[in-house]
């Protein structure tokens, strides 16, 4: 797969950065057999990507003292890229599930394009906007819902209260990915909502950074484990923390939950702590009233939504004064127990959008942007803002190894196409790529010249085409896909149809159910010369291997004259030698079996002829009467006369016919018939004299007795007229 | 991923897939082939169906004749000699007319003595021998087949450091070969070279199977004489029936270097011809142009170049689009080279074998 | 082209490749059974399965018990002997024929007989019919073989009825009545064996092969028990056609390329067809072919009626590799997808 990094300081080169692609990947390849192992390896591609290794051992240890027959070498198969997305998916067969799923979608969404640009030209105008939109944005729904279902957020569970998080299905990096791709490219309509959708997404996909970098999930994961042991959680910083990470990151029902886990709402507690348990329930009710600037929350979510901006200014220059109001209150004085007290204080300053506390209380980078949307910035909008702030999150806390989705979505606020795609193909393989581009370029005009243009360095096409081509070799690499590889290929305006032969040409066809599914797929992209290849190679192999009518009708279907020809050149050898039994009948079926005259060779066209001429002859001496004798003697004149026969067949025809010439009735042939029968045995003994004259098998007078028979039908002729 | 596809039996020294991998040639040091097979095509476990004894000596090299031609292997031994087998069925040729027609006889007439079934039934397809090239003190290096249009090419190269190309005279037929063309490795027809020793020859057609497009191939040697070694593109000049070195795959300084391996590759729709070139200092990568100059020359361009660390390269195969090659060597591992989107090579990938 | 509709349809996912599938005969009264012939693409192994379909508003397929093969399934057939347990015949590419008994009780396999490789056919077995009864198989090849097995208690014993030598390549077959049975070809080709003249085909439909792109291959043969002179065809290029015996030389063509008047279903290799059980309202008269389902490789799953408009049930994305009609309840139809899944399917 072509990389897109290349080595730094290129001022040419499309990517400036990273030279990473310098370091080759390595494979290792255990093929377990018995050392020593001859140095000489022997490598095949076979269809795709995959390519074979024959590893032999050194012949030198042929020779065994255990007498058991050893092994001599393994052929291993390797597949050397797009083998990312299976291990990100994890399973093969779900992975086939998503590469059939998005077929159908991705055809769709080409036809339409197709449509549109046809429609656009009829009418001299550029293809509308929005409705191109609309289309991308159904494809990328549909994409997105094979990668799996969108994890619930993390919600509170109510037959155990102690549950904090739910474990759900383990969700996909691929699936986030897309997401995000959605969300910045495809979207469009509702870009002014692009914050809250990144906190929703947020609340799906943190539980995939941890593992590489501590995020707010695995640090919940870890109190809920806690939890059980914990007599009282207020005492425990990490109570208090749990409750801060989930919070700044938007989390309100997990905190709400938690604090309500708070000692004081404990009946046997409530007396003695009303206030502190009425300050908890205080900042509870407050988280649970944050106001927020979408459309919709789902069912059962807490926070208030304001689809008009001015209504929500108001409600959050409200809920803000609320919050500010509590944090000045008196009640804090009363107040006996400290730790609840400050950390309480502590939530109120997250609300405030305290960059500090925020900046505490989130784990990575991201994190701490989506709490700058949440309670700082709720207006951010416009890629370039949203870039600088994500860098000022990514300088309060910075990641020593990014994960992939971060390095993502630095390219996404980038705008920077190139690093979006290079990681899409790094982290993610063809398949992501290959479709990804659809919304990509559907997001914007740069990034559509960038994908569209076509590239000498390519060969002459273009970035998109070229993933295309590489997502193509994925699927025919696998024996179930590479049907599908086609639908693919034929998107692909410059190279498509290239590599669709050369994958068609690929196929065992001598095997029937591959060759139907050749010439069906030849069918539908009219591509008659494969198809005829093909079936030229299944007729030719079951020519070859005993199947002889399959041959043929493979042969026929192809259209191959040569071939053909060829194999009634060996009827014809066969015929040639026993012209004069009555054998004829036992090769009358193979000429049925190459068909008709109408399609068929000259030379074919000949034997059916000879076919007719044999079968009235045979009538003839079966004690035939003069007029069956005179049309067949026509019959006979017709088939000299034809340039199809070939000419080692005059002397045989004409020996045949010996009876019509000397019939007793009186001569059949007029004269000038005559004559043409004598002119055909002159050019005969003329070409015995070239090299390449093929010898008769005949009886040594057959020439005298054919040359006499004319003279007298000449003689007796003559006198007739 | 990787998977195991095939055991091979003791004594394999060489390999061979056909054109699509569904058959595997194998030669054995005691001179058979062992063929192996798969039940269906989407199976990927290949098992020994075939084996037939080609040669007293060891087989070298098994190359598989192209599939309009039939299922059949030509093989280069120890001795020098190459031999072409084909899998046919018992009788296609002779024995089909005599006694298959009389079967034929009674489709149409359904009256027959029916033979009892017999289990015993012999495997009526086999491998035979069809043409051998030996004969001469030459040794046979390399043959490849070229599948251009109207027919079936092969090339052969001798370690005399002659090259002869034979056509096939009969489209079903793979025992009637005829000798086209004999010639030198040379740019200048003129010069004739004697007493040259050759020690290895990498032939590669070009695997274009267009009938539009002429018949050409690439040719490099290892030998003793400097100027046969440099790889040339050779073309057959339909109008006067002769092959034309159209191009010469080496800078000036490097036309003397010995060529351990040459690889054609397939071409999708590029506007110019790939090209590998292994040779005792590098593995080079070559674009062709497509159409002559006015001097009926291909301009060429090396466009990377990689130095061999010593690793003397046996082998380069392209994969079927023509963008990654595979090259295996003394090194005992795969190395993948790529173009990236700017259109520079690189080492993409090492496969590595463990012991 | 008119669209049925359906009380229910759904897709079930498999993670193997479906090579065929029948409904079995009903072991229990309660319990439902499908025979699944699967190819696990990942492991490269083969296996007949029986799985319980559950019939609620999301059915299941659970596997009850498999049989791994050595090769995929070329052909897949069950048949019940009259008050006796069902039986299931499977011929593979590598050219062997299973002979399966389920266990009533559980659906496990109480045993199997087989004929191995090599032996019926040179090659792959092209198709197999098992006779209604359950005594004897009827097997042929592209080899030219047509080779007739029974299955008594006592075991599998074979004869070769015919070898063509290679001349001509069976790729169908069906049963017509305890003694006849009809096999199809190359070039839309049909022939009418009795075993009472041995010896060769009693008669044969000879597709013309001259005429290029409407002439394919035969790839499956219904007879219905009713109307045992009606041979009916599907093949290449989406041709379905009817070839009554008694007119030889007038083929009645149901859908397909150069049909003239008739519809055009499908341009696509049609693969299975069967007569469809599942009756409506009208008799049909005796001069019409009945009713006919049919499947095909550009993913049409549709229900023609002589001299009326086809029926679509299904228009899939990919290939609909095979279906079945549930013998004892019609309404309901399985069919594999080329994707790895399968389809159930409950018509109105």
């Amino acid at each position: 797969m072509p990389g897109l990094l290349t080595g730094s300081g290129d001022s040419s080169a499309l990517v400036p950065f990273s030279p990473e692609a310098n370091t080759p990947a390595v494979y290792p390849l255990h093929h377990g057999l018995k050392p020593p192992i001859a140095p000489r390896l022997s490598i095949s591609w076979s269809s795709g990507n995959s390519i074979r290794v024959s590893v032999f051992r050194s012949p030198e240890t042929t020779k065994t003292t255990d007498g058991e027959a050893e092994v001599g070498g393994k052929v291993v198969e390797l597949k050397v890229s797009g083998e990312d997305v299976v291990s990100e998916v994890n399973d093969a067969a779900r992975w086939r599930r998503i590469v059939y799923g998005s077929v159908s979608p991705f055809a769709h969404l080409q036809n339409k394009k197709n449509a549109m640009a046809a429609l656009s030209e009829l009418r001299h105008s550029a293809p509308s906007e929005v409705e191109w939109s609309k289309y991308v944005l159904e494809y990328s729904k549909e994409i997105n819902s094979l990668l799996g279902n969108r994890k619930s957020s993390p919600s509170p569970l109510i037959e155990d209260p102690k549950t904090v998080l739910k474990n759900d299905e383990e969700p996909s990096c691929l699936k986030a990915a897309w997401e995000l791709l959605e969300i910045f490219y495809a979207n469009k309509q509702s870009h002014s909502w692009i914050p809250e959708q990144l906190v929703d997404w947020l609340t799906d996909y943190d539980s995939l950074f941890t593992g590489q970098v501590p995020a707010v999930h695995s640090r919940l994961v870890e109190f809920q484990t806690k939890l059980i042991n914990i007599q009282t959680v207020e005492n425990e910083a990490a109570y208090w923390q749990a409750i801060s990470s989930a919070l700044s990151i938007g989390w309100l029902d997990i905190s709400v939950k938690l604090l309500r886990l708070h000692g004081s709402y404990q009946l046997n507690q409530l007396g003695s702590r009303e206030t502190e348990n009425g300050l908890v329930e205080a900042v509870a009710v407050l988280i649970s009233k944050m106001p927020r600037m979408r459309v919709d929350l789902p069912d059962g979510k807490l926070g208030e939504c304001y689809y008009n901006k001015s209504d929500f200014m108001k409600a959050w220059e409200k809920w803000r004064a609320q919050i500010t109001k509590l944090d000045c209150s008196a009640y804090w004085l009363q107040c006996s127990h400290n730790q609840t007290k400050e950390n309480l204080k502590n939530l109120l300053q997250i609300m405030l959008g305290n960059t500090t506390t925020l900046t505490n209380a989130t784990c990575h980078w991201l994190e701490l942007y989506i709490a700058h949307f949440l309670y700082i910035r709720p207006f951010t909008s416009g890629l370039e803002s949203m870039h600088v702030l994500a860098q000022k999150c990514m300088q309060l806390k910075p990641t020593s190894s990014p994960h992939k989705l971060m390095n993502l979505i630095v390219g996404i606020l980038g705008e920077n196409t190139e690093v979006v795609l290079a990681e899409c193909s790094k982290s993610f393989g063809p398949w992501m790529i290959a479709h990804a581009t659809e919304l990509l370029t559907a997001g914007s005009i740069q990034a559509e010249i960038l994908l569209k243009e076509q590239r000498d360095n390519l060969g002459g096409v273009s970035i998109e085409e070229s993933h295309r081509l590489v997502y193509a070799q994925v699927l025919s690499s696998h024996a179930l896909t590479w049907q599908i590889a086609p639908i693919y290929l034929i998107s692909c305006m410059k190279h498509g149809v290239g590599l669709l032969e050369i994958l068609l040409y690929k196929q065992p066809v001598y095997h029937s159910q591959i060759l139907l599914k050749n010439i069906e797929i030849c069918r539908l992209y009219d591509l008659d010369s494969a198809s005829a290849n093909a079936m030229k190679i299944a007729g030719v192999h079951d020519w070859k291997h005993g199947r002889k009518g399959s041959g043929i009708f493979w042969l026929q279907q192809a259209g191959d004259e040569l071939r053909l020809n060829r194999i009634a050149q060996t009827l014809f050898d066969f015929v040639g030698k026993s012209i004069s039994d009555e054998s004829f009948e036992q090769w009358e079926g193979l000429i049925e079996l190459m068909g008709s005259e109408s399609r068929t060779a000259g030379g074919l066209e000949f034997l059916h002829k000879y076919r007719d001429f044999k079968k009235s002859l045979q009538q003839v001496e079966g004690g035939g009467v003069t007029d069956a004798a005179r049309k067949t003697c026509e019959s006979l004149i017709l088939i000299m006369k034809n340039p199809s026969t070939p000419q080692r067949f005059w002397l045989p025809l004409m020996y045949d016919s010996l009876k019509l010439l000397t019939w007793r009735e009186g001569p059949l042939l007029n004269v000038s018939q005559t004559n043409l029968l004598l002119n055909k045995l002159q050019e005969l003994s003329v070409a015995k004299l070239r090299p390449d004259f093929i010898k008769v098998e005949l009886p040594a007078h057959a020439l005298n007795s054919v040359m006499l028979a004319l003279a007298t039908n000449l003689g007796r002729a003559i006198l007739e007229e | 991923m990787e998977k195991s596809v095939a055991t091979l039996d003791n004594g394999a020294i060489c390999s061979s897939w056909n054109y699509c991998g569904q058959r595997l040639a194998t030669g054995m040091i005691d001179g058979t082939i062992a063929i192996y097979d798969t039940s269906d095509p989407a199976s990927s476990t290949f098992t020994s169906t075939f084996k037939f004894k080609v040669s007293e000596g060891s087989i070298v090299k098994a190359v598989w004749v192209p599939p309009e031609y039939g299922d059949a292997v030509a093989c280069i031994c120890s001795n020098g000699s190459l031999s072409i087998w084909e899998e046919i069925a018992e009788g296609t040729q002779c024995v089909f007319l005599g006694v298959q027609l009389y079967l034929l006889l009674y489709i149409h007439k359904p009256i027959m003595n029916l033979s009892p079934l017999s289990p015993l039934d012999s495997e009526p397809v086999q491998w035979k021998q069809r043409k051998t090239f030996a004969g001469s003190s030459n040794q046979v290096l390399d043959a490849q087949f070229g599948n251009s249009h109207p027919s079936l090419k092969l090339t052969v190269a001798y370690s005399n450091g002659l090259v002869k190309v034979y056509e096939i005279l009969d489209q079903m037929d793979l025992k009637n070969w005829q000798l086209q063309a004999e010639f030198q490795n040379v740019t200048d027809s003129i010069t004739k070279f004697g007493n040259t020793s050759c020690l290895s020859a990498s032939i590669s057609w070009n695997p274009q199977r267009s009938d539009t497009c002429s018949a050409s191939f690439l040719l490099g040697l290892n030998s003793d004489t400097p100027q046969l070694n440099s790889p040339k593109v050779w073309e057959f000049d339909q109008d006067h029936q002769r092959w034309l070195p159209v191009a010469e795959l080496a800078d000036t300084d490097d036309k003397g270097d010995q060529v351990y391996s040459v690889a054609w590759a397939p071409n999708i729709g590029r506007p110019f011809e790939l090209m590998a070139v292994a040779s005792v200092k590098s593995i080079s990568i070559w674009q062709m142009a497509s159409d002559p100059d006015f001097d009926g020359r291909l301009s060429v361009q090396k466009v990377a170049t990689f130095p061999s660390h010593n690793n003397q390269v046996w082998q380069m195969e392209w994969d079927m689009s023509g963008m990654t090659l595979a090259t295996t060597g003394s090194d005992g591992n795969v190395r993948l080279w790529q173009s990236n989107l700017n259109g520079v090579w690189h080492e993409q990938a090492v496969i590595e074998t463990a012991t | 082209m008119a669209t049925e509709t359906l009380k229910q349809f759904h897709r079930l996912p498999q993670s193997t490749y479906i090579d065929a599938l029948r409904f079995l005969p009903p072991l229990s009264a309660f319990d439902r059974y499908v025979v699944v012939a699967a190819f696990n693409s990942d492991t490269d192994e083969s296996a007949i399965g029986i799985h319980a379909l559950n019939p609620t508003d999301a059915p299941t397929l659970t596997l009850q018990s498999s049989f791994t093969t050595s090769s995929r399934i070329s052909s897949l057939k069950v048949a019940q002997k009259s008050l006796q347990s069902p039986l299931i015949a499977a011929s593979t590419f590598a050219g062997s024929l299973h002979i399966l008994f389920p266990n009533p009780i559980d659906a496990s396999f109480e045993s199997e007989v087989s004929i191995p490789e090599k032996m019926l056919h040179l090659g792959p077995i092209s198709s197999l019919d098992l006779q209604e009864s359950g005594s004897a198989c009827v097997s042929v090849g592209e080899d030219g073989r047509v080779n007739l097995i029974s299955v008594s208690d006592s075991g599998l014993d074979y004869r070769r009825v015919f070898d063509s030598k290679g001349l001509v390549s069976y790729t169908a077959a069906r049963w017509a009545s305890p003694t006849e049975f009809a096999t199809g070809g190359l070039g839309n080709s049909l022939q009418w064996w009795d075993q009472r003249r041995p010896g060769g085909p009693v008669s044969q439909f000879k597709g013309n092969w001259g005429e290029g792109a409407s002439c394919g291959v035969v790839h499956s043969i219904d007879i219905h028990p009713s109307r045992k002179h009606t041979c009916l065809a599907g093949g290449s290029y989406g041709s379905v056609f009817a070839w009554d015996l008694r007119r030889p030389q007038q083929p009645i063509i149901l859908s397909g390329i150069g049909s003239g008047e008739t519809q055009t279903l499908s341009s696509s290799d049609v693969w299975e067809v069967q007569f469809d059980t599942f009756m409506t309202t009208s008799i049909i008269s005796s001069e019409r072919v009945l009713p006919v389902m049919m499947c095909s490789e550009d993913g049409i799953l549709a229900v023609i009626k002589q001299g009326e408009e086809a029926t679509e049930i299904l228009a899939e994305n990919c290939a609909i590799n095979s279906f079945d009609i549930d013998r004892h309840n019609p309404a309901d139809v399985i069919c594999s997808l080329e994707w790895e899944s399968i389809a159930i399917l409950t018509r109105t």
